[in-house]
């Protein structure tokens, strides 16, 4: 049995390396997200900064604009994980020689590191730019990491399902609706609560609940979406 | 599409598949290689008396089709080994593979000739000495040297034993055919 975990992990380490290998060779989803992310920050900063809004107005509303900023980066870039894969027709190499929840597994590694990555830089930059005062940062990192997870994990979902349809961005749209709606719901009012000091009651473990089921969901789909 | 098609190929064997542009060749290879599900008949293939479902066929076969591709920004090494890895064979396999193939290891996937191209395709197929070989138009775009290469390896997979269903458009002069199934009759 250990042998088996040990080889589906090194066949979803595989895929993580190659991700990230392609990925710094054509810099594609890197360039997309960090470009779509900074254009929005400073917008957002230029409107809504320490000049736009006042304080009060500002603990609402900034919340909500981060988890936007994050969400339409990673619509930017996260769908072409699999897109990708079947426009270049390298599809069929990995159907042939992946096991389908390592490939799974692998892919959604590599979109979180990228997701964790673009938190990593946007959400310091967006705090000092909006002047947003935080008052339970352990918190508010917390909420970071579950959402991001979350993200990362619904948008891998969608992206395999979408993979193979014609009309790939409207239906990446509409599928990641009602997929992520709940997610970015529990992120915003957690974020809202760690900004004013609100330990988050439970949404927290609504959250993580949610981070788990997306999972189980995730890996039992995609052997189903993923192959014939 | 596909209607009517019956045949069997035992170890050693070769089965060739002929028929004309959109005659349901490639089609009955997929079926067969597990990427594509059957409406309907029956496709039995077994390994060492285990007779093997289509997820368990697309794991063991070793297939080329024209639309099988590689990742352009990876090196011909680095492809091969990433695909060793996920079939959970040493990397060397690969590196034995691609010598026999006479391939530039360094060179990227994306900078190959159509001919070289094709060499990689063998090159995967072979990479898990696979008992199965699913060859769809295996010998188009090789010069000499590549076609002769390709048919000394197809003639080693058969005498160890092994199988191996060919979809061409035409007729192939190998002797070990040893099923005909014209789709264009």
């Amino acid at each position: 049995m250990w042998q088996t975990i040990s080889t589906w992990a090194l066949e979803a380490t595989a895929v993580f390396v190659k991700e990230w290998r392609c990925e710094f060779r054509t810099r594609y989803a890197l360039n997309t997200l960090a470009l779509f992310a900074f254009t929005t920050l400073v917008v957002v900063s230029f409107s809504l900064g320490p000049l736009g809004v006042d304080r009060s107005h500002g603990t609402a509303v900034l919340p909500v604009l981060l988890w936007i900023i994050l969400l339409f980066s990673v619509a930017a870039g996260l769908p072409r994980t699999f897109v990708q894969e079947e426009e270049t027709q390298t599809a069929m190499a990995l159907r042939l020689s992946a096991t389908p929840s390592a490939l799974f597994c692998g892919k959604l590694l590599y979109n979180l590191t990228l997701v964790l990555a673009l938190e990593v830089l946007v959400t310091p930059a967006y705090v000092i730019m909006t002047s947003l005062e935080v008052a339970s940062p352990w918190l508010l990192v917390a909420v970071l990491a579950a959402g991001g997870y979350g993200l990362a994990t619904g948008s891998t979902l969608v992206a395999a399902i979408i993979a193979q349809a014609r009309s790939k961005g409207t239906l990446f749209s509409v599928l990641s609706f009602p997929i992520l709606l709940p997610l970015l719901v529990l992120a915003v009012e957690l974020t809202r609560g760690a900004t004013a000091g609100d330990p988050g009651g439970v949404a927290v473990p609504v959250l993580l609940l949610y981070d788990a089921t997306i999972t189980v969901a995730g890996l039992m789909l995609f052997p189903v979406v993923w192959n014939p | 599409m596909l209607r009517g098609v019956s045949g069997t190929v035992d170890p050693g064997e070769m089965m060739l598949v002929t028929g004309p542009n959109g005659s349901g060749k490639s089609t009955l290879l997929r079926c067969l290689a597990g990427l594509l599900a059957a409406d309907g008949g029956t496709i039995a293939y077994q390994e060492n008396g285990t007779p093997l479902d289509g997820a368990e066929r697309r794991r063991r076969v070793g297939v080329i089709a024209p639309d099988l591709a590689f990742y352009a920004e990876l090196t011909v090494e680095e492809n091969l080994a990433f695909f060793a890895r996920l079939r959970r064979v040493p990397a060397a396999r690969g590196l034995g593979v691609l010598s026999r193939l006479n391939l530039p290891l360094d060179r990227l996937a994306g900078n190959l000739s159509s001919g070289m191209r094709q060499r990689l395709r063998w090159g995967f197929a072979l990479l898990h000495s696979p008992r199965l070989l699913l060859l769809d138009e295996p010998f188009q775009n090789f010069d000499a040297p590549g076609e002769r290469i390709a048919r000394e390896l197809l003639e080693e997979h058969l005498a160890e034993g092994g199988l191996a269903v060919v979809a061409n458009p035409s007729s192939l002069d190998f002797h070990h055919v040893a099923n005909h199934l014209d789709l264009g009759a």
